[in-house]
């Protein structure tokens, strides 16, 4: 399966390479106006994946006859200050988090910082989430964490 | 517009797009894996840190097939280069280039500051273009609606402001 998931990786990011959507000046035009690029891009997306998604969920099961587990995302202060947070930085390094992977393997050098950065925010946050999760009401680990053993 | 990669010309949106959701549904239908690419930032970090964060299942269960996937992502960086014109390492940061000249240093500087608001960004909201903007938009989610709105508005201000009042 890892081969399938490194292969489908392989696609969306040769996609993501070749489309703009990892261009600084494409994504900067997307947040000016100016560029309808990456509006149509995740446009068709959006149409295409809904559509299939309902086909999906009618026939209920994957190929491999496993019912299909779609994990919900959860609503809270931290969607609009997280979200808000991070239109910032996409706005400032051109890249949200899938181009920084694309934009490395293109080259692209300063992507390598762009990276480095949300992987040390990431950790931050991770590491200070007792900090995050009471202003932001997020779900508490220690339940969340009930269910860790692997 | 060129890219800025070998200046060469953008697929059209609608293939791209279309691409893209062909893999949003291959990895549901195929892997029962909802797409979201900034999970795996947690996911690196995971094998370097130990707290509770990083020990959750949502980490522990996801690393098989997100660490996989990312990994793809880079050769799929790696070979459009190679197949546009040839593998160099670059710095062309087009708009930004012209608009300030930062410099290597300040370029680095720049981006890891940026990074950051990323990484904590999409922690905080628990996605991003892809988890939020693509699978939760195409699902009806509302939470994914909320933090779309949000990001583009995040992004669509500080361009704006960068672009149209500090650089004017």
């Amino acid at each position: 399966m890892a081969a399938l998931f490194l292969v489908l990786g392989v696609v969306f990011g040769l996609v993501l390479s070749r489309s703009g959507a990892g261009d600084y000046d494409y994504i900067q035009g997307m947040f000016l106006f100016e560029r309808f690029q990456l509006y149509g891009i995740i446009g068709t997306a959006v149409v295409v994946t809904s559509v299939g998604l309902w086909l999906i969920k009618r026939r209920g099961r994957t190929l491999g006859g496993a019912p299909i587990e779609i994990e919900p995302k959860s609503l809270n202060t931290g969607t609009v200050v997280g979200g808000v947070l991070f239109g910032i930085g996409w706005s400032i390094t051109g890249m949200c988090p899938g181009p920084m992977f694309v934009n490395i393997g293109e080259g692209k050098v300063y992507a390598v910082a762009a990276l480095a950065g949300a992987l040390t925010g990431a950790a931050l946050f991770g590491t200070a989430y007792e900090w995050f999760q009471k202003p932001f009401g997020l779900t508490p680990l220690k339940k969340a964490s009930t269910e860790t053993t692997r | 517009m060129p890219l800025l990669l070998h200046a060469n010309p953008p697929l059209h949106w609608a293939l791209a797009g279309g691409v893209i959701a062909a893999i949003t549904l291959l990895l549901l239908v195929i892997g029962n894996k909802r797409l979201g690419v900034s999970s795996g930032l947690e996911d690196i970090c995971s094998l370097a840190l130990n707290g509770p964060y990083f020990r959750r299942r949502a980490v522990t269960s996801g690393r098989g097939w997100r660490l996989p996937f990312v990994v793809g992502l880079l050769i799929g960086g790696f070979l459009s280069a190679v197949l546009g014109g040839g593998w160099s390492p670059t710095w062309a940061l087009g708009r930004l280039d012209l608009a300030l000249g930062l410099g290597h240093a300040g370029t680095l500087a720049w981006m890891f500051v940026g990074g950051l608001f990323v990484g904590v960004g999409t922690r905080l909201a628990n996605g991003c273009t892809s988890g939020h903007g693509i699978f939760g938009l195409s699902n009806f989610e509302w939470p994914s609606l909320v933090a779309t709105v949000s990001f583009m508005a995040g992004g669509i201000v500080t361009t704006q402001l960068l672009y149209r009042v500090v650089l004017r």
